[in-house]
């Protein structure tokens, strides 16, 4: 079990140390590098797809106003090699996101990682930054 | 069940159900972290990525394995950062169009495939060399897709319907393994910066297992509608992912494409 342990994180590491994904379009396409956000909000949808999972969540403005954004991430197969899996969030969770925001401002970002506040449980997305 | 009483019946479902919760877990970590017979260990039981690399009855290096690039360098730009490859006007004109646009009709946003070598060539997206003495066929985890590499001797074909990863047949020289590829269609990128090609286009890998965890790559591109002379790839590094397997990977729901910006 040691041995199972100690090889899955070798290869969790080797996928982290590879660089950024370009999986499937161009992170400089859809999102600004220079526009990293963290936010706190409420799951309200999570897909499971690929060639992208996304995310959506209700974030609440300074105003209070409820604004649903969405998030990409990278395809479940990584997720899963990051440790994800398709019941990692569900609607109600309560998450911090850190992410990249879009270029067109729509309300959409790439998300480098996730935080659960309930168990503090931090999960890598493994983001297209390229 | 019948002769259970209505508390034990709820103990034994219980225990049941706690049975699966374990059996997911546990099924979801054999799959993607096996030890996988013919794996060589260090004395501490992990793989032994320096041990030789394997060979075949017939005395062949085995290229056989689940591989990635060690990084997205080639994927980016296969002439490498920063080098120009000269290029006729048509496809100068095409490569300006797609850098001015970021990739934005790059074949993947629309779920259509990677080519050769590219598909190869994203760092977190493995694929899986399978050797056969008569033909190697290459799992590409990315969109399920596959390529055979025929080593039965035969020709490639002449004036073939073109295919999105062409015909491939395959030689060795000495322990390197030399595989012949043409009859593209156009519809693939060589690289995500956008080098284009045409139909005339022929590759020639060359691919050397260093050692059990290393896997190396020369690509030599030929495309007189594209190029006026041939050009070669740096050499490309693959790194073993061991004890491993390859997941279904489907293109089920593009929704970027709406997204994607670019002059």
């Amino acid at each position: 079990m040691r041995t199972t342990l100690a090889v899955c994180v070798a290869a969790v590491g080797l996928f982290l140390s590879a660089g950024p994904a370009v999986a499937h379009h161009a992170f400089t396409a859809e999102f600004d590098s220079a526009k990293a956000m963290k936010v706190t909000g409420t799951i309200t949808k999570f897909e499971w797809t690929n060639p992208h999972a996304w995310f959506y969540m209700d974030i609440k403005g300074d105003d209070g106003t409820v604004t649903n954004w969405g998030f990409e991430m990278n395809s479940p197969n990584m997720l899963l090699r990051n440790g994800w899996t398709r019941n990692s969030l569900k609607p109600g969770d309560v998450i911090t996101v850190e992410a990249f925001g879009a270029k067109d401002g729509s309300h959409i970002g790439n998300a480098k990682a996730v935080t659960l506040t309930s168990t503090g449980q931090k999960l890598l997305a493994a983001p297209n930054q390229n | 069940m019948a002769f259970l009483t209505g508390a034990k019946r709820s103990q034994v479902s219980i225990a049941a159900m706690a049975m699966l919760f374990a059996m997911a877990g546990t099924a979801r970590a054999q799959w993607l972290s096996l030890p996988l017979p013919g794996t060589p260990r260090t004395p501490d039981g992990k793989p032994n990525l320096t041990a030789p690399a394997p060979r075949t009855p017939e005395g062949k290096p085995d290229l056989s394995g689940i591989w990635h690039a060690e990084d997205n360098r080639f994927v980016d730009n296969l002439a490498g950062e920063g080098v120009d490859i000269p290029m006729l006007p048509s496809a100068a004109a095409l490569y300006k169009h797609r850098q001015e646009t970021l990739g934005a009709d790059k074949p993947q946003v629309r779920c259509l495939p990677h080519g050769v070598p590219d598909a190869m060539l994203v760092s977190m997206i493995p694929f899986k060399i399978v050797q056969t003495p008569r033909e190697t066929i290459v799992l590409y985890e990315e969109f399920n897709q596959y390529r055979q590499i025929f080593t039965d001797g035969r020709t490639l074909p002449q004036d073939p319907n073109p295919a999105w990863f062409g015909y491939s047949v395959g030689k060795w020289e000495g322990d390197t393994f030399v595989v012949d590829v043409a009859g593209f269609k156009e519809g693939t990128w060589l690289d995500n910066g956008g080098h284009p090609h045409t139909e005339a286009l022929h590759i020639t890998e060359r691919y050397h297992r260093s050692n059990f965890g290393s896997l190396d790559l020369d690509v030599a591109i030929n495309d007189p509608g594209a190029y006026p002379k041939p050009w070669k790839a740096a050499t490309i590094h693959f790194k073993l992912l061991p004890d491993t397997e390859l997941l279904e990977h489907l293109c089920e729901n593009e929704r970027d494409a709406e997204h994607l910006l670019g002059k």
